[in-house]
This record gives structure tokens, sequence and C-alpha cells, in this order.
């Protein structure tokens, strides 16, 4: 990624999250099956599907609209909770990137941290609830002390990526609170949660873009 | 509104077939008369999902000027038909939407006929929400805290109003007054609360008044019908002007809770009570006997530094010496994994850079408490910003050690006492809990807390009921209040209905009948569905224990933690008395084992008469057999007594902490010494724990020289892992059922065949998912704390050996205990290994 955020480079990243859905497609699925209804893989890889689609038809020139684009795409297409949960990440941030052609990378700190706020908001969830918040706050958290730090980009999505990664591994020893998982109640406890997972893929994406 | 709309209703589901039928089943209620019902379900005619923009889309189309009611079913409906809200450009539009958390089949046909009536939006919103009333009524189950229902009675022949005077509204204890006066009219009585708009209820359910949200001041208005409705009318109303014959009790009412509402979810704290340790207990709050303890840091004048440093080292020692004390009780009384929370605080006390620390800044001028608390502080915040949640909740211990020293600084008592009763406070220390008076202590309720805390843990093993996370308000309950509690759900009633005390009555019952259940059958051998037998043998560290094991049924004693003999006195304990001892352990269980385990102390735990320099590793250092080989007297008379014994008495003999064979041979010299010492041959039985990996990994040239081993899987884990278990930084690390050390386990079991009996005697032999995997890997004597053996009794019945082998070989090939565990709970809920 360049220092400054473009339209190309945030379809860019879109892009090779959607590899990595589908890279991890079972692996997602088999989470999802051990606390949750074994459709985490294929209901995100259906979505990723739809916006890489979208993207080959039509991809805008503003990168905020790039992620709000997304975001429709998602809320339309997962079907399942991820699909109001991710479709808000993505709209959220989208709108928080403003309607410019290209935007300062600092903006990608402020965007990740209105995406969490909408995630938080329309989920109810907590840290420690065992769902995606649990690898989305860390990564917030760390893609903005890295860019208050005056690292570049790239090593600060690095962080973040690590962050998320750090994140989704301690959901495994909790309790659900929230969603279907939470109907198993102490059931739950040894499975890493499958949002979470999904959460650590779109950073590692995006570190992995920066590399 | 226009009056002449029918209200808009949309259904969202997971499935288009689903809401599809629904809709059919409600318009065959409605005789044509036109309702838009819309759906928005499924994301095509086969896949399950819901979908944002075609919710938004259906609101739209159903949202006429009379506005649109909205039925989810659940997870994903309910966030995408908020996000759809969000959606909607127009607010206005926006405005006329209710979502409603009715149920969407019984929901729907109820508002489809109320929207069909000419009812307002809100009139079906609130139809909806009472549609579950019918079928709860009809089966007589009535939900605790069921939606506000709204009843409209027969036209009222009497109508009056009232203003709630008592300063905390129409809570649980006046509702429940007004409830009884008006039960036993021949009226219907219904309430509404002017002032909020909500009601009507009917008046004689407690539930439903609680629901008026009736607060100081509100205006009540009271409508009746039925003979006698004009009397009831007045003696409602004479009533609320006696404030509902509440005495005077100041506080008393600060915590606003419906009676029958799952509770305490009291104004601006949203957190929910969980539950901690399971048991049901109706009782009254306790009250404090001790003096309120005063924790504040107290502005003393810092004076002489020297003097300032020597009261942090009384101090210190002072909670030292407690926690030790305490340490000793409830390993004894309780069991060693628990008391090695202990051993975490102890570590702290001790630490070199903490102590330096809180010197340092009492030579900067500080005073003893003020320096012990910033220090402490700093601690507390390094271990509250780990972002591992089980790590970050050991910052709970350093606040109890804080907590502590703190309260001996300021010279205050090490704990408090209690009435009988439910002890409500905000947080407790695992010392506490410790020392609380179990037979006092009927539960725990704290209003802060966590069920995974060490304080939970302990009160676990002590069986005393908790809920945690009850909200502060909690803490306003006076002593004496009536409160009702089931630990294993996390419900907390204050002042609960006849009905909730009822109910909790039968759980209760229901629960000891299992315990009862338990325990008639715990005197029966444990046999597995497919008829292998399982001996459940006690681990026990006095006489009194052997007594616990034998009324709870144990096959035997599997372990006799010998050490208790010797630890806090000044000479060791004579051979006669020792044989006595063993003697009486013994007789408790009469024809069955017992296996007395040789001394097992090290330079943790010194015995005063024994000396040992100071070790770097207490762990990895002279203990066990090592520290009985290098000062042989002690084993020597040890084996004499057991010898002696052993004359009269079926009893193995066991040496801890065996790592070569030599140390073996050695030992079994010795045996045979104190044999002819004691004049003859006993029968006895040889082995060895095996605790140190190296043991298990050539356990083959173990096993010509004893007649069983007994695996200790608190050590052999401990060891495996490099993890110590009272080390809170790497406790998670700290599960048996790893899979490397299950390889061990495994191991062992291979070699030893049918030749040599195993056993395993750690924490892990009473964990009912570790039980599974370990009768799987083929060991067949578990020996547990007394208090366990009926419930691990219980577990074997439920199992099939053949199922556990198959998941015990799948657990080998695991990455971890945490997949392990995941694998033994689906396996099991699924019916593998049990029913």
């Amino acid at each position: 990624m360049s220092e400054n955020l473009s339209a190309a480079a945030m379809a860019q990243w879109v892009r090779q999250f959607a590899t990595l859905i589908a890279q991890n497609r079972e692996h997602l699925t088999e989470l999802d099956a051990a606390i949750g209804d074994a459709d985490h893989g294929a209901n995100m890889d259906r979505g990723m599907s739809a916006v890489v689609k979208a993207l080959d038809d039509a991809q805008p020139t503003a990168a905020g609209a790039v992620l709000t684009g997304v975001g429709m795409t998602l809320i339309s297409t997962v079907g399942g909770a991820s699909g109001p949960l991710f479709g808000t990440l993505f709209l959220r941030m989208g709108t928080a990137l403003g309607d410019a052609g290209e935007v300062p990378s600092q903006e990608l700190g402020t965007a990740l941290r209105a995406g969490l706020e909408g995630v938080v908001a329309r989920g109810k969830a907590e840290l420690g609830d065992k769902t995606m918040v649990d690898a989305l706050a860390p990564a917030a958290d760390a893609l903005d002390a890295a860019l208050a730090e005056g690292l570049p980009l790239a090593d600060a999505v690095a962080r973040a990526s690590e962050a998320a990664a750090t994140g989704r591994d301690c959901t495994t020893p909790m309790l659900a609170r929230k969603g279907r998982a939470s109907y198993l109640g102490e059931r739950s406890v040894g499975h890493q949660d499958p949002g979470a997972t999904s959460v650590a893929l779109l950073l590692e994406a995006a570190s992995e873009l920066g590399r | 509104m226009a009056p002449h709309e029918a209200v808009g209703i949309v259904v969202v589901s997971h499935s288009r077939q689903l809401a599809r039928a629904a809709i059919a089943l409600a318009g065959e209620m409605l005789n044509g008369q036109p309702v838009v019902i819309e759906a928005a379900a499924g994301l095509d005619e086969s896949t399950f999902g819901t979908d944002a923009v075609r919710i938004k889309e259906a609101i739209e189309r159903a949202n006429g000027s009379s506005g649109v009611v909205v039925l989810m079913d659940m997870g994903s409906a309910v966030l995408s038909t908020e996000l759809a809200l969000e959606l909607m450009a127009d607010p206005a539009a926006r405005e006329r939407v209710i979502l409603s958390s009715a149920p969407i089949v019984e929901g729907l046909i109820v508002a489809a006929v109320a929207a069909a009536g000419g009812a307002d939006r809100h009139e079906v919103a609130a139809e909806a929400s009472s549609a579950l009333m019918g079928k709860a009524t009809h089966l007589g189950t009535t939900t605790a805290d069921g939606p506000p229902v709204e009843q409209t009675g027969p036209a009222p022949s009497a109508v009056a109003e009232f203003t709630v005077l008592g300063d905390h509204g129409l809570h649980a204890r006046p509702a429940a007054r007004l409830v009884g006066e008006v039960r036993g009219l021949d009226a219907s009585v219904q309430l509404v609360n002017l002032t909020t708009g909500a009601g009507p209820v009917p008046a004689n359910s407690l539930s439903r008044v609680a629901i008026l949200g009736a607060l100081h001041g509100h205006r009540i208005e009271v409508r009746a019908s039925g003979r006698q409705a004009q009397e009831a009318v007045e003696q409602v109303v004479a009533l609320a002007a006696r404030r509902f014959d509440e005495p005077d009790h100041p506080g008393r009412d600060d915590v606003a809770v419906a009676a029958d509402t799952p509770a305490v979810r009291a104004v601006g704290d949203a957190r929910q009570p969980m539950p901690a340790t399971p048991g049901v207990v109706i009782a009254e709050v306790a009250g404090l006997l001790t003096a309120d303890v005063d924790d504040d840091v107290p502005e003393d004048a810092p004076g002489d530094p020297d003097v300032q440093w020597r009261r942090v080292v009384a101090a210190v020692d002072d909670v030292r010496r407690g926690l030790e004390q305490l340490r000793e009780r409830t390993r004894r009384e309780t069991g060693s994994s628990e008391a090695a929370i202990f051993d975490a605080h102890l570590a702290l006390l001790g630490d070199p850079d903490v102590l330096a620390d809180v010197e340092a800044k009492v030579r900067e001028g500080l005073s003893a408490a003020r320096a012990w608390t910033t220090a402490l502080a700093a601690v507390h915040t390094q271990w509250s910003q780990i972002p591992d949640p089980y790590l970050r909740e050991r910052a709970a211990d350093v606040a109890a050690v804080a907590q502590q020293v703190l309260r001996a600084l300021n010279g205050a008592p090490a704990g408090d006492e209690w009435s009988t009763g439910v002890v409500v406070v905000d947080d407790i220390t695992p010392a506490d809990v410790a020392a609380l008076d179990a037979a006092a202590v009927r539960a725990l309720v704290l209003a802060h807390g966590s069920p995974s805390s060490h304080a939970a843990i302990i009160a676990r093993a002590r069986g005393i009921p908790m809920v945690v996370s009850a909200g502060s308000a909690v803490l306003d309950l006076p002593a004496g209040t009536a409160v009702a509690l089931d630990g294993g759900t996390g419900e907390l009633f204050v002042d609960p209905s006849p009905e909730t005390i009822e109910e909790l009555t039968v759980r209760a019952a229901a629960l000891a009948e299992r315990r009862t259940q338990q325990l008639a059958m715990a005197g029966q051998p444990a046999v597995s569905r497919d008829g292998v037998h399982i001996e459940v043998l006690a681990n026990v560290g006095s006489a009194a224990d052997t007594t616990t094991a034998a009324s709870n049924g144990a096959d035997g004693v599997g372990l006799v933690r010998t050490e208790f003999l010797f630890l806090d006195r000044v000479k060791p304990p004579e051979v006669v008395e020792q044989e006595q001892v063993y003697d009486a352990i013994c007789a408790a269980l009469p024809g069955r084992r017992t296996v007395f385990r040789t001394l097992d102390v090290g330079g943790d735990k010194p015995l005063s008469y024994l000396p040992a320099p100071a070790e770097q590793n207490p762990f990895l250092g002279r203990r066990g057999i090592r520290l009985s080989l290098d000062r042989p007297h002690l084993l020597q008379q040890q084996l004499t007594a057991l010898c002696r014994t052993a004359r009269r008495m079926a009893i193995d003999v066991m040496f801890p902490m065996v790592t070569s064979v030599d140390e073996l041979l050695q030992a079994r010299q010795m045996l045979d010494d104190a044999a002819l010492a004691a004049g003859g041959t006993p029968q006895l039985r040889v082995g060895i724990m095996v605790e140190v990996p190296a043991a298990a990994l050539k356990i083959e040239s173990f096993l010509p020289h004893v007649d069983f081993v007994s695996i200790g899987t608190n050590d052999l884990t401990q060891y495996t892992l490099a993890a110590e278990r009272g080390n809170p930084a790497v406790a998670a690390l700290h599960d048996a059922l790893d899979p490397g050390v299950l390889q061990l386990v495994h191991r062992v079991c291979q070699c030893a065949g049918s030749a040599v009996d195993v056993a395993v005697c750690g924490e892990s032999a009473s964990d009912e998912v570790a039980v599974p995997v370990l009768v799987g890997l083929g060991v067949r004597e578990l020996s547990v704390s007394p208090e366990a053996v009926p419930a691990v009794k219980a577990i074997i019945r439920t199992l099939d050996l053949e199922r556990c082998r198959a998941i015990a070989q799948t657990a080998l090939t695991l990455r971890d205990a945490g997949e392990v565990r995941a694998l033994v709970r689906r396996a099991t809920t699924a019916g593998g290994a049990t029913p």
C-alpha cells in the first residue's frame, strides 16, 4: 500500500481478503460447525465472491466508495449474522474515508475505529464475548497506536494484523455470550471464534499487501 | 395517524418458505380484510439468510401512513433489520417502524388480526408481544420475565386513581401486598400507570404489576368490574394511602427489582448476574458481625522511613503466615490444586522486585500504606493490561494480596465474620472464601467478580453456591432481605415470590435428589455401560477424610498423603504414633485397599526438624523420595510403622517423585529391612508415583520392580509442560488433557498392560472431561477427593469404554488441551461416550 489510500489500493485489499476467505472457507466452516451453524465459511465466501464480481463489473474511483460498495454487497449476500456485521464494518469504514479519491494513510486508523464502533453498536458485543470484536478491537487499537508513533502504513498494518491474530487466539478459551454460539454455554469454551478468525484474515490481507 | 389505513407488517426470516407459510397461516385469520404483510426472507428460494437491503425495501412497501410492525426470527434477522432501518433515507418513515420481539408465527397471527381490526401500530406491537400468553396460560406455564402484557378486561364499573407514595415505588413487597388485597375479592381489577402509559395489567398478578414500573410519584389508575368492583377500588386506594403497609425501612428498597424477575438489573447497571458455583439457596442476606473494615489508605504522617519499612515487613509477614495456614487448611479440607492458588499469593508477597519497589518508595518518604498501595497498583496495572482474558483476571489475585496487607497495616482483622445466610459483597479474595464458615454461609453473591476467579474455584471446591457480577445494587440489600438464587444458572431473586420460592425449592430438591441418587449408588461398583469395572478410590490427608471416603462409597484409598503427620510440629512423629494413625486410616475402610505414599516434602514446605538448604527451584530440587533417601532416618521410621500396620491390614506402599530405578531399588531395600525389623515379611504391594516425565518414558525399566503405578497428573502436567500450577502467568498451560501429558499416560498404560495396575490420583481423575480420556487410555483406577467419589462413579456409569478408547486415540493426535476438551464435549454431547 502506498502512503495514500487510493481506490485501487482498497480494491486490492478487498480482493486479497476475498482470496484468503476462499482459501480458508473450509476452516471457517469447521470452526463454525463447532459452535455455530457451520455456515460462516460458505457465507463469507459467497459474500466476498459477490464483492469481487461487483469490483470486476465497476470499480468506484473513491477509496471510501470501494468500501461502502463492499458493505452493501455483503449485507445482501452473506445471509448470516456476518452479513449485517461485516456489512456495517465496511459501510462505516467507507463512510469514514469520505468522498475523496485518495485519502491520507492516517485515515485508515480512523476508518477501522469507525468500523469497530459500528460493529459494536450493531452486535452489542463487548470485548470478551467471543466475537469478531475480540479481534477487531485490538487491531484498531494497534493500528491507532502504530500510526500515532509515526510508523509507515505497512508496518502499522502489520502490527494491527498481529494484534488481530492474538485477539483471535484469545477467543478460544472464552465463553460465548453472543450469537448462536452462546446457546452452547460452557461448551463454546475451547473453540476459536469464526468471526474473529475472519477479522484476522481481513487484517492479514492488508498486511500482505503492505509487504 | 390516518385512521383508515391498516398498519403494515413485515416478516423477516432466514427461510423464505417459513415466512411464506407463516403469512399464509395469518391470512386465514383475516377473512379477506386488507392488511399489507411483506416478507423479506432467505437469500433465495433455498438459501437461508437475511438481507438488509431487501428488508429495507419490504419495510418501505408496507410502511403506509399508519406505519409498520416488523417481526423477526433470530440472530442475523434482528441485526439485518436494525441495519435496514439505518439504511432508510426518510427519518419520518423510520419513525413509523416498530421492531417487535414477538415470536414470528404466533406474533404474526395476532398482529395481523389486530391490524385488520384497525389498531394503531403500538397496539399491534403490544398484541404481538403478548402472543404467547394464550399458549402459556393454556399450558400452565408463565414466563418469569414475560413480555409486558396489555390486557383489556370487561368495561370497568368502578374507577379511581392513586399516587405512589413510597420512596421506592411499587416494588416487590408492596406489589405483593396489593395483589393479596385484590385476590380475595370477587372483582376483576386492572391497573394502568397513567404517568408512563404502561398497562393495563391485572392487579392479581405480581409479575404483571411489577411491569407497570410504578415509581414514586407515579399516578396509577385502578379499574374494576364485577360484583365487588367498588370495594376493590376503595380497598386498593386505601392501601395505597397507607403506603401498602410498608414498615419504615430506610435503605431497604434501594434495589428496585420486581419479584419474579431474575433480578437485580438495577438502574444504570447493565450487569447480568452470572453463575459461578452451582447450588440452589433460599435464605436471608447475612449481616456483617465484624466491624466494617477500613480499606482506605490512611493519611498518616510517614515519619521515619525505617519505622515505615518495618511496618511493611511485619504486615507482609502477618499476611504470609495467615496465607500459609490457609493453604494448609485448604489443601487438607479442599484439595491441593485449590491450595496452590495461595502459592501465587505467597509468591507475590515474597517477590523481591515488588518489595524493593515498596522499600524504595518508603525511602522516598511515603508512609507504609501509601508505598505499599502505590507499588501494588503498578503491578495490578501490568496484569490488567494483558490481552489474554484468563491472565488478565489474575490481576484479581494481586488486588487480593494488596488488600490483605493493607488491612494488616491498618490493624484490621484478616477476615470478616458473618451471620448465617447469604453473604453479599462487592468482591471477595480467595483467602476470604477459604476462611468462610461453610456452615453459616449458605451462598455468596458478588456485585462484581468472575466465574473463573480463584475465589470462585475455591467456592466451588468448598461447595458454596455463588452468583457473581450481580451489579452494585445488591450491596444495598440490608441484612435480613429474603433472596433466592441458583448458582448454576446465575439467577438471583430479591424478595422472591411464592411461585419463585416454589420453583427453586423444586430445583433444589432435584439437585439434592441427584446427589442422593449418586450417593445411594456410590456403594455400588462403578461399571461402564459396556461392563468394564473402574475402581474409584479416595485421596485422603487425615483419618477424618477416610471416614468421609467410606460414607461416600469409595472402593478404597488410592492415596494417603502422610505429610499431614509430619507438618507443623517441632519433631517427627514416633513410630508408635504413626502406626496408630495408619491403623485408624485403614480401619475406616475395612477390607479395602489403602495406598500409603511415603513422606513427600521438599524445599517449598520444609520441616522444621529437617533443615534443608534453600533451593533456587524447590520443585526441581530435593523433594519426595530424593529427600527421603538423602535423610533416610525418617523414611526408615515411616516404613517400620507401615510394616507394623501391614501385619494387620491390607496396605500398599508407594514412593513419590521417583526418577530413576536406583531410587526405587534403594527404597525397596529399606522396605525389606523395615519389614525384618517389624518382625516378618508382611504382604504389602509396592508401587511408585509417576510424576516425573522421565519415569513415564522409561516405565519399562520400573515395571519389573513394582506391583502398581499411580500417575500423579498434577505434577506430571507441571513437569511435562514446564508450567507451575500456582503461577498465574502460566496457569492456562497447566492442563492434564494436553496431548503431551496424555501421550505419557498412554505410554504407561500400554507398557503396563494387564501385568501392573495403573491408577491416576491427580485432579484430572475427577474432571468429568478428563475421565473418559483417562479410562479410554487404559486407566482402571481413579483416586479422587472423598467428596467427588459419588459423582465420578456416576460419570463412569454413563460411559461406553469402546467409545472412550476411540476418543482417547483421537485426543492423542490433537494440538492442545483445548482441542481435547472440545473433542470430549462434542463426543459426549453427541451421544458418543455417554447417553
